[in-house]
């Protein structure tokens, strides 16, 4: 089986390719900020600089673990899912469940390894770049030296393979406990319906922004920007419980937004509200990351752009110098987040709607044209998008409204919509851009064929 | 325009003239197609058998609108196919042509009766529920409306790739291998429904195949070798056909080996 692995690794690369690159972009990102603790340990460092290295490396760190292993079993569904009819033809030879869970979680393993070996310069530079604005704003002093050596590298590689691997063991799971005929089934149609433990982890998450937003806007109520270190981390919890209620978002809202279009939409609309409501779990994958950018983009930016309006609290609070510091790494730490977010909803996207080409080909062979396919994928578009700027809005509420409490009295921040409609117009332009494109691109081949690949 | 299914209709379906069609690089090309002049008259059953590599799904396709000849022309109900983009091949086709293939290539997300009414939705053309409903019982799937086609054996699969076909009075139907995926009772079954489609309801029926026996159901079979018509035969035998056939490919290796001596 692990040969069967490597085998469909080097001859199907580009049906990896989504995994691999989020697997790559957040090995860089996860040793870029363990290499602070291989710096920490140098000979010439003094302790303050030492703490803020540390306390850099597992704040970002830890944030790296949980959204590299959230991407990685999030691609890896997509990726395996579109391998249904094989692992159904595999089983019909006899290859057993558990033969079959091995393969897959042997390919993410050996990917997860090749993604992190690669992704090693990347997090040199990043590493080193990140070191230097620590220097420039006097956090860390100026003799300390950049060092990238076993700590990152362990770290880099045991995250991203256990991230993979776990990703792996769960999409496995799923597609291995149906049986051939069971498999094309559900390949054709899945349900909004959530599992217990999905819903167990989003309630988990949930009541801990929700915890997060209560300590906010309470005990650090007046104590200035202390009230960030719980205050940030609501709408990134918030954002992830969301994400994972996505199948049923979608079944409950963009479905019934899909719905409103398909009475203006025509034969688009109607396979577009067909496709949301009968396959929502599908459809869901790509839901997640338009919440996850939308809330953890918004939150961390109010956030800042809260802090910089609030007045400064006499008595105990930093110095101007500090303030500075602490924005600017706030925005070197959502900048990565949202970037890395925005990578993954462009991979999902785009993968997904490769996946599709057949499908587009059934739909042009029943006699739709070109223009009612693309149509049909931007309505759905549309609808996803609609749906997860309102959910990603509603988790960044958890940090916005908490942190504006505690460091102005006030519910509402004085700030400026337009970061907030920057936020919206980029998920927009992003989803559109990648699922529409690739629905251009999807339908260049002629019907007959891509019908028939 | 004339709405083209309401409107009286030709006497001839389908014709072709002179059709070309190569692929590849043009200092080395491949003729699939080396100048098709055909005639198909309304409420026939015609198939099209050669050896694989003689052009015949080439030839189905240039028909049915779904690739274009390199030159040539074709007439679909005595009006010739557009020269247009895609969108314009698309509108042509369906409002005038029913396809059957062998991979069924019926939508899984959508019910039997959904299926069935797709192509009249995409068209923009009024959805008769009703009359949908009455061409599925026709083909013997009055009671699995509301199943999915991943539900269904293939025999039931293909029967309602027919009733699609079939709903929207198509000028012809084009059948590419339709029984190369059943066995030989869904495929007696599948073939007994096309017969009657054009014996019982005035359809014309285009189909490719291979096997000998289900060529034995058209009415006339038109045979293709290297990208030309090279014979016909009307109301063929299974037997008449096969013979045909292996002396088409005996013609072939004789001539290879000619040209190799």
């Amino acid at each position: 089986m692990t040969r069967l692995a490597l085998n469909s690794l080097r001859h199907r690369a580009g049906a990896f390719a989504a995994t691999a690159i989020t697997l790559f972009l957040g090995a860089a990102i996860v040793m870029a900020f363990g290499s602070m603790l291989d710096t920490a340990g140098g000979a010439a460092v003094d302790s303050a600089s030492e703490q803020t290295l540390v306390t850099m490396a597992s704040v970002v760190g830890g944030w790296g673990l949980v959204i590299v292993a959230f991407a990685a079993s999030s691609t890896l569904a997509v990726a395996t899912r579109k391998r249904e009819r094989e692992l159904a033809a595999l089983s019909a030879i006899g290859a057993t469940r558990r033969q079959l869970t091995r393969m897959i979680v042997a390919e993410a393993g050996v990917l997860a390894l090749v993604a992190t070996a690669l992704a090693v310069p990347l997090a040199y530079l990043g590493g080193s770049a990140l070191l230097g604005v620590l220097r420039d704003t006097d956090q860390v002093a100026s003799g300390v030296e950049y060092a990238f050596g076993p700590i990152a590298i362990s770290v880099g590689f045991a995250v991203t393979v256990l991230g993979a691997v776990g990703g792996a063991w769960v999409a496995g799971r799923r597609i291995t406990r149906l049986r051939a005929r069971e498999a094309k089934l559900a390949a054709s149609l899945d349900d909004a319906r959530l599992s217990r433990k999905r819903k167990v982890a989003a309630f988990l998450l949930l009541a801990l922004a929700l915890d997060l937003a209560v300590v906010t806007a309470t005990v650090f109520n007046g104590k200035g920007i202390d009230a960030m270190q719980t205050a940030g981390q609501a709408s990134i919890w918030a954002s992830i419980g969301i994400a994972l209620l996505a199948p049923a978002l979608v079944g409950r809202f963009a479905t019934r937004i899909a719905a409103a279009l398909e009475r203006r939409g025509g034969a688009s609309g109607y396979l577009a509200a067909h496709n949301m409501r009968r396959r929502a779990r599908q459809m869901a994958s790509s839901l997640m990351p338009i919440i996850l950018f939308t809330g953890i983009a918004t939150g961390t930016l109010y956030m800042q752009a809260i802090e910089n309006a609030a007045p400064a609290v006499t008595g105990g609070d930093i110095t101007a110098a500090e303030a500075k510091n602490i924005e600017t790494l706030n925005l070197v730490v959502v900048g990565v987040i949202a970037v890395f977010a925005a990578v993954m909803l462009i991979n999902v996207l785009i993968s997904a709607t490769t996946q599709r080409r057949q499908e587009f080909a059934r739909q042009r062979l029943a006699g739709a044209t070109p223009p009612q396919v693309v149509g049909m994928v931007g309505i759905e578009g549309a609808a996803l998008v609609a749906t997860g700027i309102l959910f990603g809005s509603l988790a960044s509420l958890a940090t916005v409204i908490p942190f504006s409490i505690a460091r102005t009295h006030q519910v509402i921040p004085h700030a400026s919509i337009l970061i907030y409609l920057g936020i919206v117009a980029t998920a927009v332009v992003l989803t559109l851009a990648a699922s529409v494109g690739t629905a251009r691109r999807a339908i260049q081949a002629p019907a007959v064929e891509a019908a028939a690949a | 325009m004339r709405s083209p299914h309401t409107a009286k209709r030709s006497a001839e379906a389908v014709r072709l003239v002179d059709v070309h069609r190569t692929y590849g690089p043009p200092e080395n090309p491949v003729r699939a197609l080396d100048g098709v002049t055909l005639g198909l008259p309304a409420g026939t059953f015609t198939a099209v058998m050669g050896p694989s590599g003689s052009g015949k799904s080439t030839l189905l396709q240039i028909a049915a609108g779904l690739d274009r000849p390199t030159s040539g022309r074709v007439f679909v109900d005595g009006v010739e196919m557009s020269a247009g983009d895609e969108t314009e091949l698309t509108r042509f086709r369906r409002e005038r042509i029913g396809f059957v293939f062998q991979e069924f290539n019926l939508l899984p997300t959508l019910s039997v009766l959904e299926n069935v009414a797709l192509p009249l939705r995409l068209a923009g053309r009024r959805v008769d529920l009703a009359r949908c409903e009455q061409v599925l019982r026709q083909v013997g799937l009055g009671d699995r409306l509301a199943h999915r086609p991943p539900e269904l054996s293939g025999g039931q699969q293909q029967r309602v790739a027919l009733a699609r076909a079939l709903a929207i009075d198509p000028v012809a139907i084009f059948a590419d291998e339709p029984t190369g995926a059943l066995d030989s009772r869904s495929a007696a079954g599948v073939l007994a429904l096309l017969r009657e489609a054009v014996h019982e309801h005035g359809q014309t029926v285009v189909m490719v195949t291979h096997d000998p026996v289900a060529a034995a159901s058209a009415d006339s079979v038109a045979f293709l070798a290297d990208g030309r018509i090279v014979g016909e035969l009307v109301r063929p035998t299974a037997e008449e056909v096969a013979e045909r056939l292996t002396r088409l490919a005996d013609e072939r290796e004789r001539l290879a080996g000619g040209v190799a001596a």
